[in-house]
């Protein structure tokens, strides 16, 4: 009887401690979903964005706004709190607007609003986010050629081991059989061995020295410093950010275009430091400090954080990026042309833009390369109600698939073989 | 030839040789920071301004160039610039101004739509619900909460004329995208959602 009620007096207690812990992770749940949808367009809990930071906001003018009742006085109507205060009125001095009237709130909405940011506030920022590691592991293709190598290597010296055994052997029962025999020459001066040593030797010679001469003026794995560590993989990868946010142009010229300072202020006024991200490093290893970076950006374009109702785009001066991918001269590439009509995807020709810190060139660029695409593409050739309706004055292609001739018609075959196409 | 003078021949030849081979080893570097050295550079590089190059020694030789467009001229096939300037008199008078894009066909829905998912919903979301990947409810890297445009008041309110004034200048914490969409887009964006708001309330719908 005894451990009975014991233990359902425990059972008890545990149950009032998790409906009191359950209580307090509901309130500040409901804390955060409110905040989300009350005040978040305008604060912040550790910066000031339209309006004032609200982390700690309640130690302020010696704890009044600890005082539900003063606050509620003061959200549900600041024009006219404002009137008798002077603190709230030098806030709209220095931030240049006043507070929206929340008249519906209700105490408890605010008790629970005040739970949440103090709770984010003692965490401390980016405390509510387990920061992700950038840890990947990636199988390196040169070490299986390497391994590939090393394998057939061996398999050659066992294969030359047996032919010497083989003929040691043929001479020794030769001997026995009483076969007159010449003796036999060293390998080193054997003619038809030093005679595959010399064609291998000119053959692996020749690859290199042609494959070298070839890739003189490509430019593949170019990677140079740029004047911001910008990373696309933060950008285009983490934060998923359309490559054509910032690329549009490339439906619509030449070129794909590099954004103007104004377009990464369109962000980067409200977001002056890097937090929530994985740790940067920049290619010889070195930890790159994301808000030193973002710094560089504001100094560009002549934005001051303290102040960034100052700021206007007219201030910014142009970032000179080092631009990588770049074609001879002597070569026409529109953007637009394999973007809008080709539906090329961007990573078919930069790769995984989305995955690197620092951009290489990923493709060759060569002629071989284009022309090679340009032979297995298919276009998509004119169909009523899809296709891209320029096909359709390739009247003899049309016939060709009607009657079964085609299936397919491929960039080649409407031209894109031709010299004149690029090189004009 | 004396036999010395054969011996000499061929030793030059050999460092020669050697020479050769361990300059032309040597200059293969994997350096990923240079584009390295092309056959033709005159073909390779171009002598005029290409798009992009700095234009700045054009001063130094006295040719003034401006890459700016003249005032108040129009891009080709984009529609008459926006009259209002961004100061509180432009935002206060841009209700008045009508939306030019009235209705969209099928083709040029598809492309507002394709607009707005490039441009705006990494803030505001694809459903318009104001959580895009940069709020992700706060835990994304956007310190402010962008405006729901489905379901806010304010957002269903907010005359067309207001809400293109605010995309053109930008507005509290959001942007200006003067610089990468044009007027014709911006208005189209304008018009996609609207008519996404019409959609959400089941009331009055245009085309599509």
């Amino acid at each position: 009887m005894n451990l009975k009620r014991i233990f359902r007096k425990n059972l008890i207690a545990c149950f009032l401690v998790f409906f009191v812990l359950f209580n307090t992770q509901l309130v500040a749940q409901d804390g955060k979903v409110l905040f989300n949808t009350k005040c978040a367009s305008c604060h912040n809990v550790f910066k000031s964005t339209t309006g004032p930071a609200l982390g700690g906001f309640q130690e302020k003018e010696n704890g009044k706004w600890a005082d539900t009742k003063e606050l509620l006085k003061w959200v549900k109507n600041p024009a006219a709190y404002m009137a008798n205060d002077a603190y709230t009125a030098g806030l709209k001095a220095q931030f240049g607007s006043v507070m929206s009237s929340f008249s519906d709130i209700t105490e408890n909405e605010l008790v629970a609003i005040t739970t949440y940011i103090n709770q984010t506030y003692e965490k401390g920022p980016g405390g509510a986010v387990a920061t992700v590691q950038g840890s990947e592991t990636e199988e390196s293709p040169n070490k299986n050629v390497f391994l590939f190598g090393v394998i057939s290597l061996i398999m050659a010296i066992v294969v030359v081991v047996l032919m010497q055994v083989n003929s040691n052997l043929k001479k020794l029962s030769d001997d026995v059989e009483g076969i007159l025999t010449p003796e036999p020459t060293p390998f080193y001066k054997n003619k038809s061995y030093i005679s595959i040593a010399a064609i291998c030797f000119f053959v692996a010679s020749g690859y290199f020295v042609s494959n070298g001469a070839i890739d003189f003026g490509r430019q593949k794995g170019y990677q140079p410093k740029q004047p911001i560590f910008y990373s696309h993989k933060v950008h285009a990868g983490i934060n998923q950010i359309s490559c054509l946010y910032c690329h549009g142009n490339a439906m619509e010229s030449r070129h794909a275009a590099i954004p103007s300072t104004n377009e990464c202020m369109s962000c980067h006024k409200a977001i002056v430091s890097y937090e929530k991200g994985p740790k940067l490093f920049d290619k010889e290893g070195k930890e790159i400090n994301g808000t030193a970076e973002i710094e560089k950006l504001h100094k560009f374009a002549g934005f001051d954080p303290k102040n960034p109702s100052a700021w206007k785009p007219e201030m910014a001066k142009p970032i000179e990026w080092v631009k990588i991918h770049n074609l001879p001269d002597h070569v026409y590439f529109n953007h637009s042309q394999h973007i809008k009509a080709g539906n090329v995807q961007c990573q078919s020709c930069h790769g995984e833009i989305n995955k690197m810190d620092v951009v290489s060139q990923f493709s060759e660029l060569s002629m071989g390369w284009c022309i090679n695409c340009h032979r297995d593409t298919k276009v998509n050739f004119y169909d009523k109600e899809k296709g891209n309706k320029f096909y359709s004055i390739y009247e003899k292609f049309h016939n060709d698939i009607k009657s079964g001739k085609m299936d397919s018609v491929t960039v080649g075959d409407i031209g894109g073989l031709e010299c004149q196409k690029c090189h004009y | 030839m004396s036999l010395f003078n054969y011996f000499r021949m061929k030793k030059i030849t050999i460092v020669f040789t050697v020479f050769i081979v361990i300059l032309s080893v040597f200059s293969c570097t994997n350096n990923t920071e240079e584009t390295g050295t092309t056959y033709m550079p005159d073909m390779a590089y171009s002598r005029a301004y290409e798009t992009y190059a700095t234009t700045e020694n054009l001063l130094e030789k006295g040719i003034n160039y401006n890459a700016t467009p003249v005032q108040g001229t129009v891009a080709r096939g984009d529609m008459s610039a926006y009259i209002y300037k961004n100061d509180s008199f432009g935002y206060a008078n841009s209700k008045s101004i009508k939306n030019p894009v009235s209705s969209l066909d099928e083709k040029d829905y598809l492309e507002a739509t394709r607009l707005f998912l490039v441009n705006c919903a990494i803030c505001h979301g694809d459903k318009l619900d104001g959580n895009g990947p940069l709020w992700k409810t706060g835990d994304g890297p956007f310190p402010a909460a962008p405006r729901n445009l489905i379901s806010d008041p304010v957002a269903i309110a907010m005359a067309e004329g207001t809400m293109f004034h605010s995309v053109t200048y930008g507005k509290n914490m959001m942007g200006s995208f003067i610089s990468q969409l044009s007027t014709k887009q911006r208005w189209m964006i304008v018009y996609y959602i609207k008519q996404k708001q019409r959609l959400a309330s089941g009331g009055d719908v245009a085309k599509n």
